[in-house]
């Protein structure tokens, strides 16, 4: 039954041929199975309760929730060691607005401690591994909720998205993430990473149900003054067949196969497999353009990403230090407890990254690398505003091909000349702009993804042009099928 | 020779109130070197200093402040649940003055 997306549960709820208990007794079976097999979440609630169904839609059914958002009375951990025990006293602003729309939460799902990971490798449970094949990466940080969606356990699970979070793990899984505008879903009980890079969103097998789901938890919230009010705006409802006019473009240094003389055949045929789609959205009336940018400056995206998510989550996390959040360790003194509880807590990946932070934000270090790291960020902000002057929005493919093997065995090498078409994802967090992933193929029987980006609170004409773009392709609603190596 | 030391290394470690081991220690100095040689890349772009830096997401935001209400605030029972040292009500922590402060 959960192989289906939300509207068609939802009529089989209002017609009576289910009931909201037996989705949710359906949902945690196939959790139990999925941790057997990928080991996807960090809580399984048992004891989860059906609701109501009512009109909204997603009534009574239920969803997953990465370990980074508050949840009232269930473990919250982040995946960090650090918060191994924590049970928040509130939920976050997106989960309380879900449950008001009566949404059932079955599990949390493993993330990269903190969300500061792109693997699905770091939490402090263990990798996640990906349901098409368990050898390979599901990417991060949405790890366990790509992994969730991706086998049918929900519709609908949520994600945050700080570099590509959502958007990398739903390519690598076969399925859509959706990353709205910076501020339309309230970041109030997220834990942040980098607040100015920090986005709320949300992982499912089609674009009708992103729409659903964002829906339900969007709105201006006084928790979190960067949230704006979204009232006027119903993504499910904006959702139709218009599209003619619509004007995408892509960037030539990212798709042109000239770009990459080293070029693997599985990047071969994952740029074939982009520009077969893009001549399918032009047959639906789309215009779809090449367009030239500065390389010099856009191989930086991702060295700029690192040093500004690095100083801001330096900052954010200092009160994790075992007495404002975390079990206290031992010590004799306050320094000597807080010292014990960071140095035990967390892994040593983060605590790269706190060096790399506090390095570019001290004084004599902020102009050559913290502020020249913004400054790239508002050159790169800049000129997509410039395109989006002209076009609706961005098409790319997601990554260099399908998922990468966990034990590092994939066949190409990593080198410059994929630098742009590994980061490009990190211009939506730059600029907060809406962003979507959809699956668009396969290679080596496992998923790959393509990506459109548009000018910020265009959220509505994006996800329409990828709800008309997965329309004429044959992915929508598909659920993992893939090669179990236990 | 990089201008990135073990020393260095270990004095942020320590404002950052935590130890690293020599292993974790080497993999820092490793990324600083690369990191080193990416804003060398970055500060060599055109007009890069003339340009503003971006610390906010939204240029245009605009936000109300709230009216001054008084709002429920949370039950200091439930905000205990996740401490296990408490004493009357309150977390317990080591003294933090000296004994022997006058």
């Amino acid at each position: 039954m959960l192989n289906k997306n939300i509207l068609e549960l939802h009529n089989l709820l209002i017609n009576k041929e289910t009931t909201s208990k037996s989705l949710i007794e359906e949902s945690l079976k196939k959790s139990h199975e999925l941790q057997a097999k990928c080991n996807a979440f960090v809580t399984i609630i048992d004891d989860a309760k059906e609701s109501d169904i009512t009109k909204d839609l997603i009534s009574g059914i239920p969803y997953g929730i990465k370990d980074n958002y508050s949840t009232k009375g269930i473990l919250s951990t982040a995946s960090s060691n650090t918060l191994k025990d924590y049970v928040p006293f509130f939920d976050a602003t997106a989960i309380a607005n879900l449950k008001k729309h009566g949404a059932v939460a079955v599990n949390k799902t493993v993330l990269d401690e903190f969300g500061m990971g792109g693997t699905g490798t770091t939490g402090h449970t263990g990798s996640v591994l990906n349901p098409w094949d368990t050898k390979r990466m599901t990417a991060g940080s949405s790890a366990g909720s790509a992994a969730a969606v991706a086998y049918g356990v929900y519709p609908f699970a949520l994600g945050s998205d700080t570099g590509d979070s959502i958007r990398k793990p739903a390519a690598y899984c076969g399925i859509v993430g959706y990353k709205p505008t910076y501020g339309m879903i309230s970041r109030y009980g997220l834990f942040p990473f980098a607040s100015s890079l920090d986005h709320c969103g949300v992982l499912t097998r089609c674009v009708e149900d992103a729409a659903i789901a964002t829906d339900a938890m969007k709105g201006i919230d006084p928790k979190d003054m960067t949230t704006w009010d979204s009232s006027d705006i119903n993504l499910y409802n904006s959702l139709n067949k218009n599209v003619q006019g619509k004007k995408l473009f892509y960037l030539k240094e990212v798709v042109d196969l000239e770009n990459y003389p080293h070029a693997t055949e599985e990047l071969k045929q994952h740029l074939e497999n982009f520009h077969q789609t893009i001549e399918k959205l032009k047959k639906i009336g789309i215009e779809v353009k090449s367009e030239t940018i500065d390389k010099r400056l856009f191989q930086t995206i991702g060295s700029a990403y690192t040093c500004i998510s690095c100083a801001e989550a330096t900052s954010n996390m200092s009160n994790l230090n075992g007495i404002i959040f975390g079990p206290a360790a031992d010590g004799e003194t306050v320094i000597e407890k807080m010292t014990n509880y960071r140095t035990e807590g967390f892994s040593p990946l983060i605590k790269r990254r706190f060096v790399i932070g506090s390095y570019v934000l001290k004084k004599e270090n902020q102009e050559r690398y913290y502020l020249n790291a913004a400054r790239v960020r508002r050159q790169i902000v800049d000129i997509m505003k410039k395109f989006f002057e002209t076009y609706d929005g961005l098409i790319l493919p997601v990554s260099a091909g399908p998922a990468p093997f966990l034990d590092g065995s994939r066949k190409e090498t990593i080198t410059d000349d994929i630098r742009i078409l590994e980061n490009h994802l990190i211009i939506g967090n730059f600029g907060g702009f809406p962003s979507i992933t959809i699956p668009n193929g396969f290679i080596d029987n496992l998923p790959v993804g393509i990506n459109i980006t548009g000018n910020c609170y265009k959220d509505a004409d994006i996800l329409n042009i990828a709800y008309n773009l997965e329309s004429i392709l044959p992915y929508k609603n598909q659920i993992a099928g893939g090669v179990d190596h236990e | 020779m990089s201008k990135f030391t073990k020393e260095l290394v270990e004095s942020y470690a320590n404002d950052l109130l935590f130890h690293l081991t020599d292993e974790e220690n080497e993999l820092v100095l490793k990324e600083f070197d690369e990191i080193e040689k990416n804003m060398e890349e970055i500060a060599s772009l055109p007009n890069i200093t003339d340009t503003l830096a971006m610390t906010h997401t939204l240029d245009d935001f605009s936000f109300t402040l709230r009216e001054d209400e008084i709002e429920e605030t949370p039950d200091i029972e439930d905000l205990l649940k996740n401490c296990k040292s408490i004493e009357d009500r309150e977390i317990s922590v080591p003294k933090v003055v000296n004994n022997n402060v006058e």
